[in-house]
């Protein structure tokens, strides 16, 4: 049980990361250095702007539902750092009843390589979420008719850690500025706890795939 | 000089995160997960009701049979991989009966594996819920893979009669233990059947069970012909005891971790249980 709280703790506390970095490097005007392979540079909105949702997302599978659809918003002086809300859904055929869903994302894209003006590939993306699902039989903490600590952990939220790749393919568009597929494969808390504690699961038995596409909203202001 | 390693770097990237893509891709679909809680099942459904019929057509006319009897396997993967492979390497046992708990977190995954390693088992078997089992969907993800919480069978001429006890799950707010499925039980027992057994998660006077009502619990269980024993989970540990100073003996099976199985032999007149270490 200790070791279950240690992880949540730990997976709770990641996203304040790249909180931390927000503030300085996305504030400076001066404009990244140009690399050979990374085109992506940040859009620079100023003021309220900056609550403009930069992209929208649609994912398949995953554990928030049987797909998702949200908005996000990009940050960094290369677009680094991504943060997502979506709201999924799980039909009454694959549970007792019409669920819904809610996943707060988090990614961190450290590289992307342009091979020409259409198509970027980012080859590695890594990130967490965390997704709670709606019904009155899932509970954040044990109700309280249990004794204190009989259970222990939350049948509502579920923290998930993945990694992903992700293709872009930029368009001329006024609205939108690229769009990009990607995948990612992803694995939660009590699966990885299952999996540590015993050797004869197999990776595939914990691990989940989930597919995706990523809207760029907003032409570039320049 | 510099732009070759990272070119280098990417191409390794790259091709290292293809591969990988290419590796799960090619193990299946059954790594798309809509939630974890979902009611989705992979594999075989109805277990209980189609390993009942084996045991119960084996058995048929008999009066001595032997049966394992498991409990709380949940988390412990391989712990439980060992005993089925204990209980295959074992001579005449006809059944094996799990008393629940096969789920830590209610998780469909959860009984999904369990049942995957219980399938490799030579004989059938039959699992009862248990309270770690109710959480979140987990009642349903039972009810679709094993089948009903409350139910019966017959071992030649004795009466399994497998009840759901977990009452603390549902705040008492239901019928648990279902004294009047015990009863509409007792009024239809074929004649054939001379001795009972009781099978269930929590023993009564654990903090599961429907404390009020031990005494009438164990007056139901009485009526039925002959009750030579019950059988429990959920403490963790070994015991055998007399509950209610009535001869009638409760047995707890110590969690998979323990590495003990339960083995009951019945004769004609009587029967014996013996501890086997794994």
């Amino acid at each position: 049980m200790k070791q279950l709280l240690f992880n949540l703790i730990a997976l709770l506390l990641l996203p304040l990361l790249p909180i931390t970095t927000l503030g300085s490097p996305s504030d400076s005007t001066s404009l990244p250095s140009p690399r050979k392979w990374d085109k992506r540079v940040h859009q620079r909105y100023e003021g309220w702007e900056r609550l403009r949702p930069t992209h929208v997302k649609f994912q398949y599978a995953g554990g928030m539902g049987v797909s998702a659809v949200g908005i996000g918003w990009d940050y960094g002086k290369r677009r680094q750092w991504e943060s997502d809300f979506l709201v999924g859904f799980l039909p009454g055929k694959y549970a007792d009843k019409f669920r819904l869903t809610f996943t707060v994302k988090q990614s961190y894209i450290p590289w992307s390589m342009s091979f020409d003006k259409h198509w970027a590939l980012e080859p590695f993306y890594c990130g967490l979420y965390v997704t709670t699902i709606a019904g009155e039989e899932f509970w954040k903490k044990e109700p309280g008719r249990y004794p204190n600590g009989y259970y222990n952990f939350s049948t509502k939220m579920r923290p998930y850690i993945f990694i992903g790749q992700r293709m872009n393919f930029n368009l001329k568009n006024s609205i939108v500025k690229h769009v990009a597929m990607f995948y990612e494969i992803s694995s939660c808390e009590l699966y990885i706890i299952s999996k540590a504690t015993n050797s004869s699961l197999k990776m595939k038995d914990i691990l989940r795939i989930s597919f995706g596409v990523k809207v760029q909203l907003f032409k570039d202001n320049d | 000089m510099r732009k070759i390693t990272g070119k280098k770097f990417y191409t390794s990237l790259f091709m290292s995160c293809i591969s990988l893509f290419s590796a799960c891709w090619l193990s299946g679909c059954e790594m798309i997960e809509y939630h974890p809680y979902d009611l989705d099942i992979d594999g075989e459904t109805g277990i209980n009701a189609k390993n009942i019929e084996r045991i119960e057509s084996a058995l048929q006319g008999k009066d001595s049979f032997s049966f394992v009897f498991i409990s709380d396997t949940q988390r412990w993967y391989d712990e439980t991989e060992d005993a089925v492979a204990a209980i295959n390497r074992l001579d005449s046992v006809d059944f094996v009966i799990h008393t629940g708990d096969l789920s830590d977190f209610g998780l469909k995954l959860e009984f999904e594996l369990q049942r995957n390693i219980l399938n490799k088992l030579n004989v059938p078997y039959v699992c009862l819920l248990g309270n770690h089992d109710c959480l979140a969907t987990g009642q349903d993800v039972y009810r679709l893979i094993f089948g009903d919480e409350n139910f019966t069978f017959e071992a030649g001429n004795t009466h399994f009669v497998c009840l759901n006890t977990n009452a603390l799950e549902f705040d008492y707010t239901e019928a648990i233990p279902d004294l009047a499925f015990m009863e509409n039980d007792r009024n239809q027992l074929p004649g054939s059947c001379t001795r009972t057994v009781a099978a269930m998660h929590a023993a009564p006077y654990t903090e599961q069970f429907n404390n009020n009502i031990a005494l009438v619990f164990q007056h139901y269980l009485k009526t039925y012909p002959s009750l030579q024993l019950c059988l429990a989970g959920h403490t963790h540990s070994l015991s055998v005891e007399e509950l209610f100073d009535d001869d009638v003996l409760y047995y707890t099976a110590p969690s998979i971790k323990k590495r003990t199985l339960l083995r009951f032999t019945f004769t004609p007149d009587t029967y014996q249980y013996e501890t086997i270490a794994f």
